[in-house]
């Protein structure tokens, strides 16, 4: 565990005293972990099932097939079909389903009529379904899973690479600063996301792909700025007073210099999630990013505009876009007000 | 072009160029420059001293013959005038209709502008005049003479004369054109043309043929333009407009926008039988629109002319629009009797997992079409039972697709010894049963991830692989596909030697997609296009289809014996819409098949006025069942 310095846990207290801010971070993690555990939410699968006297947990694990619980296929269990005929038959098993019994890829299709099918409470469709009749509320939310998660791994990777050179740039300078600034010069000219809708239109791109694609060309963004606050912050006493000490170089990047940019990479942070999470929402939307039947609010954009008729499929997805949008600006809003140095700096 | 220009004449490529996929009908490739020459049709077979014409005196006893009975397929009640607004979802990559990139859609546009010198009536299938006014078969079954109407014209005035019928294959025959396939089916399909007088020649093909007029008709390359060809051949003329001899030319393009077509003011062969009153409008501009929701918006602003509704989604859900429902727009349901396109799931044998013939039907059964049809595309499309239905006599009736059956697939699955997996799916030496399925078109998601929900039942997982078109024809063609989503165009006779000899397996470019390599199916295919007896070739036809249901590395899944269109109010088309081969009502170049429609400018202005003030006229549709089936 880092060590937090007084600084930083004084800004964490400021921070939660912006309320809009600090609730918008909790309600924002809270959709974070729910969505980890969205399989015993939204799932074709039941949560628990009792027949003959034993307890299964289909949710996790390996298919179990119907004819486990008496029926006559092989392929995996239909529990909403099994709930029912349990019940009919009350002979003492039952099904505890989820309450969205359906999972992001399954296709409920009726008779003599066609998807997209409205909002239905009887039928657990609480957001209606798309195209292909997949319901609507399983594709948000792991469609949310995914984006989420893509635009957090993009953080990650694009962060740890913007800062080690960025910093490098700024710690050594000279001819190294020099070559990186040209290459990175060059390399922000490209235009990103032509090479991206390039190359996964001659590639079907999965989410690792997608991802390295992604971090190879936007890891740039960061540089800039560790590099000024870096030369900033290697000229100040305490770097140099480590210096005088014998420290290493490693030791005065890692131990002195990262520690205190942290409130300015922070700061940035909720604004590079939102953009990376309309980044792979308008791929997707273009049809480049993850193939289908990845669930993806971008694709569930694109179907909303190709069926305007079907209102509840672009209102429903617009909204938990806007929502989660908002939220990340909330928060990302606060952080920077928080963090601001003006509150925490007195100049002599 | 050739033969196969005169049997793409009736084909579905255009109408369902927005449905279906394909439009490689002849690319059997642009390979073979260095292989076997025992083994391919290679280049380097070609006798270079192949005389491409003889100069000889016309035989006495030649029997001509002509054809001005057959009825007339278009309306009398036709006016001239109006510009058509169609559009295409890609600029061509070259207007050259041979060599490197040429096969894209757009050249049936330019091809469809080329005549040749006979046709095939749309609804008789007899031949019909078209540069020649009369014609004679030789008694070898080989020699095809023709008479040249001494009207016919290029677009820049010079005649058409025979020498350049001898000039195409020297021309078809040259290296520099950078087309193996064209270099090779001139050189062993087409032997000679035989001149007479300017006017009088005689193709000679290479063996006797059943059906000669197929390949006999071919259609002429002016000579006056292109001169001697060299090895600047490629890139000369990737943008020339060549003179040609249909009702129109391209007049004005800008690329990656549009591309224009007027017609001629004084084509020379308006006034002929079977042209009279057809390709009535005078400009015909395609615009590039990549995406068919924003060219269905562009549609109901009238911005382009017509929209293809075939796809059940438009046809009962999207054309619920104030547009149609206040009569600006009428829809129509025609329905025409044609070769069906071979659309389907076509696995490729070389890969490990489809060599096993279990395995693979296995994976027939497995693909619930059925349930695609009824649940998504609302019972309008019917299976498609093989790859060659609908052409007549040709086609065996008593084939039935692999139904949807799970018993069937844990059967040969468990037959080849593979066991089902934790997660269902059937597995064999730590091999999972997982394929890609390649496939561009956006409109199919649905049916597919249908398709792959059923399949899991099945114990089989499909990776759903969209590509973009380009990459995605580059793939299959490479064979490097596992599943490829395919829908071929058609021709006047089933073409099995391209897609099942084994010739062209294992190797890329060619449309043997499958890799079917089986010493008896080459037998009966070499039987196929040996014979010259109607009848034989019948029952061979039959055995074939019969073999590769048995090969089973075909998926046939739909089959759409229609086409649907929505079309503003001023076009109008004939009493009977289109005729038996009509793929497209508003095809505006097809020589055997469009051109029918034409433009009413009062209604245009009628129209535009009642919209202007809202008035609301009764609401159109039209379902036409004249040649239903």
């Amino acid at each position: 565990m880092i060590k937090l310095n007084p600084l930083t846990l004084k800004k964490i207290r400021r921070f939660k005293t912006i309320k809009r801010g600090y609730y918008a971070f909790i309600i924002f993690a809270v959709m974070i972990s729910v969505s980890l555990f969205a399989e015993l939410l939204i799932n074709k699968r039941a949560i628990i099932v009792h027949f003959q006297g034993s307890y299964y947990f289909p949710t996790y694990g390996d298919i179990i097939p119907g004819t486990e619980f008496g029926l006559d296929y092989a392929y995996e269990t239909n529990y909403r079909q099994l709930a029912t005929q349990f019940k009919t038959e009350k002979s003492g098993n039952w099904v505890l389903m989820p309450p969205v019994p359906y999972d992001a890829f399954e296709n409920d299709l009726k008779e003599d009529t066609y998807p997209p099918f409205p909002p239905s409470f009887t039928e657990q469709h609480y957001l209606g379904t798309d195209t292909v009749g997949r319901d609507m509320v399983a594709r948000l939310v792991y469609g949310f899973r995914i984006a989420i998660f893509f635009s957090l791994a993009l953080l990650v990777s694009t962060y740890i690479i913007g800062i080690s050179i960025g910093c490098a740039m700024g710690f050594w300078g000279g001819l190294f600063d020099l070559f990186f600034q040209r290459i990175i010069e060059i390399w922000s000219n490209m235009p990103v996301l032509y090479v991206i809708i390039i190359i996964a239109s001659i590639i079907s791109p999965t989410f690792t792909i997608l991802l390295l694609i992604m971090v190879f060309f936007s890891w740039t963004s960061m540089t800039w700025t560790m590099r000024t606050i870096t030369y900033k912050e290697k000229t100040r006493e305490y770097v140099l007073a480590a210096k005088v000490m014998g420290a290493s170089n490693y030791r005065i990047i890692f131990k002195h210099i990262i520690p205190n940019t942290v409130a300015i990479i922070v700061t940035f942070a909720p604004f590079a999630v939102s953009s990376g999470i309309i980044l792979i929402t308008s791929l997707d939307y273009l049809g480049f990013g993850l193939p289908p039947p990845t669930p993806s609010w971008g694709d569930l954009l694109a179907q909303g505009w190709a069926n305007m008729e079907a209102k509840w499929i672009a209102s429903s997805v617009v909204a938990a876009m806007t929502l989660t949008l908002i939220l990340v600006t909330f928060v990302g809003e606060a952080v920077r007000e928080a963090f601001d140095p003006k509150l925490h700096t007195t100049y002599e | 072009m050739i033969n196969k220009k005169l049997i793409k004449k009736i084909t579905l490529i255009k109408a369902f160029s927005f449905l279906f996929i394909v439009s490689f009908i002849c690319a059997c490739g642009e390979d073979t420059q260095k292989s076997d020459t025992k083994e391919t049709p290679a280049v380097e077979t070609i006798d270079q001293t192949q005389k491409t014409y003889t100069r000889e005196k016309l035989p006495g006893k030649i029997k001509w013959l002509t054809n001005t009975a057959d009825p007339i397929f278009s309306s009398p009640d036709v006016k001239k005038g109006g510009i058509f607004r169609s559009s295409i979802t890609a600029f061509p990559p070259t207007f050259r209709v041979v060599g490197p990139d040429s096969n894209s859609s757009f050249r049936s546009a330019i091809l469809d502008n080329q005549l040749s010198l006979i046709g095939i009536h749309p609804n008789t299938e007899n031949i019909i005049p078209e540069l020649a006014t009369h014609w004679a078969f030789g008694k070898d079954k080989k020699t095809m003479y023709f008479k040249l109407n001494k009207n016919a014209r290029w677009s820049d005035g010079h005649s058409v004369t025979a020498e350049d019928f001898a000039f195409t294959l020297e021309f078809m025959r040259s290296k520099h054109i950078v087309a193996p396939w064209y270099n090779d089916y001139y050189t062993k399909e087409i032997d000679r043309v035989i001149i007479y007088d300017d006017y009088t020649l005689a193709v000679v093909v290479t063996k006797a043929q059943p059906d000669l007029h197929l390949r006999a008709g071919m259609s002429p390359m002016p000579k006056h333009f292109y001169g001697t060809l060299d090895a600047t051949f490629v890139r000369k003329y990737n943008w020339e407009i060549v003179p040609n001899t249909g009702p129109y030319q391209v007049s004005d393009f800008k690329k990656g926008k549009y591309v224009k077509f007027k017609r001629k003011k004084d084509w020379w062969a308006k006034d002929l039988h079977y042209f009279k009153n057809r390709y009535n409008v005078d400009t015909v501009t395609f615009n590039v629109v990549r995406d068919s929701n924003i060219l269905w918006e562009y549609f109901k602003k009238a911005k382009t002319d017509v929209f293809g509704i075939t796809i059940p989604k438009y046809w009962h859900e999207k054309t619920k629009t104030p547009v149609v429902k206040n009569g600006y727009v009428h829809k129509i349901w025609f329905f025409n009797d044609t070769q069906q396109s071979a659309q389907g799931l076509w696995l490729n044998q070389d890969k490990e997992i489809f060599k096993d013939r279990n395995v693979r039907y296995a994976f027939s059964h497995a693909m619930n079409i059925q349930k695609v049809i009824k649940k998504i595309l609302r019972n309008d499309y019917s299976r498609l039972e093989h790859g060659f239905m609908g052409y007549g006599r040709y086609s065996n009736t008593n084939i039935r697709a692999r139904r949807f059956d799970l018993k069937q697939v844990d059967y040969y699955m468990k037959k080849s010894g593979w066991k089902r997996g934790p997660d269902g799916i059937w597995i064999k030496n730590g091999q999972r049963f997982s394929v890609d399925v390649s496939y561009h078109f956006d409109e199919h998601s649905p049916r597919l991830v249908v398709l792959k929900e059923e399949a899991k039942k099945a114990g089989i997982d499909l990776r759903l692989q969209k590509l973009d078109q380009s990459a995605w024809y580059k793939k299959v063609v490479e064979k490097k596909h596992d599943v490829a989503w395919v829908g071929w165009s058609t021709s006047l006779r089933p073409q099995y030697w391209e897609h099942f000899h084994s010739i062209n397996a294992h190797k890329p470019q060619t449309n043997n997609i499958t890799n079917t390599d089986d010493s008896e199916m080459d037998t009966l295919i070499d039987a196929f296009r040996n014979s010259l007896d109607e009848e034989k070739r019948i029952v061979l036809s039959k055995k074939i289809q019969a073999k590769i249901h048995e090969i089973g590395s075909f998926v046939p899944t739909f089959r759409v014996p229609y086409v649907r269109q929505a079309y503003w109010k001023w076009w109008h088309l004939p009493d009977i819409p289109g005729t038996k081969h009509t793929g497209d009502l508003f095809d505006p170049f097809s020589s055997a098949t469009g051109g029918l429609f034409w433009y009413d400018e009062e209604l245009h202005k009628e129209t535009k006025a009642a919209m202007k003030k809202s008035i609301k006229f009764e609401p159109v549709t039209i379902i036409d069942k004249t040649y239903k089936r």
